[in-house]
């Protein structure tokens, strides 16, 4: 079976349609012990100090792990995909772009698919088929949501996990979800555990993983993941066909169709506080203002750069923040 | 409801007493007679009230440098930083600013956003950009503090970085004839200075001044092309104090 490389979440049944096995490039960078070397190679191929981590780590991942082929998101995520692809090409990969249209308009995400349906020359019916299949997956993913915000049987690391790890379905969909299936049965006998401060977490996948279980000392815990939980697609059953879920996808279009969403989220799951995760060199980081603005709850922004796990300054920070939204919940 | 709030400083004990969210009392002893003339020691410090003249608490509170030292039998002790931010939004009114407090021997620079604490930096190495600098140079030019703090105009550079070597820097000035308003304003720039990489990362409109150089006017007008609006405390001094008094309050009231 051959393997190509994402960049971000693309239409994923398109490329399984087409008999693809689909691997994450983030998650191949971040969950692998090499992160560091992955960003040493991109460095010492000339990637500047001030380009962000993730793209450096794809970069790494891919001439180490042999991808000979790599899907880039050129719009809709980050413009920096666009030369990271270029530079692949160089190295002799062969790279596909996509585009989610900032437009935001069902008539354009149409265009966009069927365009990457036709460049991997597969039909609309194979698709839907696939689609169908992958949202009983997508169901299991959110029931095990549901037991994080609604039952507390699940910490926040692992809501983190079960949702990202939908951007690829880990490379095999049968495997991944006997494996969810069986995590979910796991799940279910736990008995809750409630903690006094909710957390919601936006932005981009963290780089820092240890966040979860450092917020979890100050009596918090995080119970939602915004962008895996997209990634996820927790409304694809209510979409008609394969257009309307993408289209319904809130992380890459503009950033006030994404604050609805957080915004339903936020009162859904009574949180109390954000806290904003930015990656250093990230267009992102600019959003924060616009978060700050729009959101009636406590935000914290805090950043990343290449360590994967927090600095100390970052953890006194997060206990300064999580100290008062608990002394505002109550004593 | 009365609430009692004490912030224990290294030099000087702060006492604030609320009442129905209102002050009613506010003093301050040194610190060595207020270990020594209204605590006993038993297992725990253990304060008398009595002798500092204060009936009913329904609610105390402590604070003060570093964590042991408030630990009050009967005081909910709290993190200093965290008081300080109560006491400025109690007194400011301010849900959004960013605090700076000189403290006698130590900095610390706070950003609020929504009422909560989002970013912070602690200065607690260096003793040129405290108050215990402001006072050392206050000595050396043999003025109060008072006078130190009105003056803004024609600083003299002062490059040394070092508490210590800025002694003799300034003594060196003082010999070269400088007037000593000058000499004044140089010690206030050199401290504004030393302060504003610290303040880099603390870009903002409001600035709220507590501690001790909340009353040092010529800092305020350095500080005050930085910021929109710099505003200083009413009781600069009291604000550790009054913030446990506050959250005092917000502990009652969530109860
Ligand atoms: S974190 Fe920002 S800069 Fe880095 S890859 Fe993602 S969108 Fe691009």
């Amino acid at each position: 079976m051959k393997t190509i490389g994402i960049t971000t979440t693309v239409p994923i049944e398109v490329l399984l349609a087409a008999g693809y096995r689909v691997i994450d490039l983030n998650n191949l960078f971040i969950t692998s012990e090499d992160y560091g070397k992955y960003i040493e190679i991109a460095e010492r191929d000339g990637f500047p100090k001030s380009s962000c981590a993730w793209i450096k780590g794809i970069y790494g991942a891919v001439l180490e792990n042999e991808i000979t082929e790599v899907i880039g998101v050129i719009e809709g995520d980050c413009s920096n995909t666009k030369v990271l692809i270029e530079v692949l090409k160089q190295k002799g990969i062969k790279v596909y772009p996509f585009s989610y249209p900032h437009s935001h308009s069902l008539s354009d995400v149409k265009k966009a698919i069927k365009d990457f349906m036709s460049l991997f020359g597969v039909y609309e019916t194979q698709v839907e088929l696939i689609r169908k299949r992958l949202n009983d997956i997508r169901k299991i993913a959110k029931r095990i949501d549901e037991l994080t915000y609604i039952e507390g049987k699940v910490n926040g690391f692992e809501n983190h996990l079960y949702q990202v790890s939908l951007s690829d379905f880990n490379g095999n969909i049968d495997e991944f979800e006997e494996m969810l299936l069986k995590k979910l049965h796991e799940i279910e006998k736990r008995s809750p555990v409630m903690r006094k401060v909710r957390l919601g977490y936006i932005g981009v996948p963290p780089m820092t993983g240890d966040l979860y279980e450092f917020v979890e000392k100050f009596d918090s815990h995080i119970i939602y993941n915004e962008v895996q939980r997209e990634f996820a697609f927790p409304r694809a059953e209510n979409a008609k066909d394969i257009y309307e879920q993408y289209y319904d996808y809130t992380y890459p279009y503009d950033i006030g169709f994404r604050l609805e969403k957080i915004k339903e989220e936020i009162k859904k799951r009574k949180i109390d506080g954000i806290i904003h995760y930015t990656q250093a060199f990230c267009y992102r980081a600019i959003e924060d203002i616009i978060i700050k603005k729009e959101l009636d709850v406590p935000v914290l922004n805090i950043e990343g750069d290449k360590l994967n796990h927090l600095d100390a300054r970052t953890k006194f920070r997060i206990e300064a923040f999580l100290d008062m939204l608990s002394d505002l919940k109550g004593c | 409801m009365r609430i009692l709030g004490i912030d224990l400083g290294s030099r000087e004990v702060k006492v604030v007493l609320m009442e129905d969210e209102k002050i009613i009392k506010m003093f301050k002893v040194s610190t060595m007679s207020f270990y020594r003339d209204y605590c006993n020691f038993d297992g725990k410090i253990v304060v008398d009230l009595q002798k500092l003249s204060i009936k009913d608490v329904d609610i105390a509170i402590s604070t003060g440098y570093g964590r042991n030292n408030t630990d009050l039998r009967k005081f909910e002790p709290i993190n200093e930083i965290k008081a300080h931010v109560y006491g400025a939004i109690y007194q400011s009114g301010l849900k959004d600013f960013i605090l700076l407090d000189v403290g006698g021997q130590d900095v610390k620079i706070v950003k609020v956003e929504k009422g909560i604490i989002s970013d912070l930096e602690l200065n607690d190495k260096c003793a040129a950009s405290c108050g215990r600098y402001l006072e050392n140079m206050a000595n050396v030019l043999e003025v109060s503090l008072d006078e130190l703090f009105k003056h803004y105009k024609d600083p003299v550079e002062l490059n040394s970085t070092c508490a210590v070597f800025s002694e003799s820097e300034l003594i060196g000035k003082i010999a070269e004839g400088v007037n000593l308003e000058s000499l004044c304003s140089s010690v206030n720039f050199s401290l504004y200075k030393r302060l504003k990489p610290l303040l880099t990362r603390f870009k903002g409109r409001k600035l709220v001044l507590s501690g001790g150089v909340a009353r040092n006017s010529a800092l305020i007008k350095y500080l005050s092309a930085d910021y929109d609006e710099v505003i200083s405390l009413d009781y600069p001094q009291f604000n550790g104090a009054i913030g446990c008094c506050y959250y005092g309050r917000i502990r009652s009231k969530k109860e």
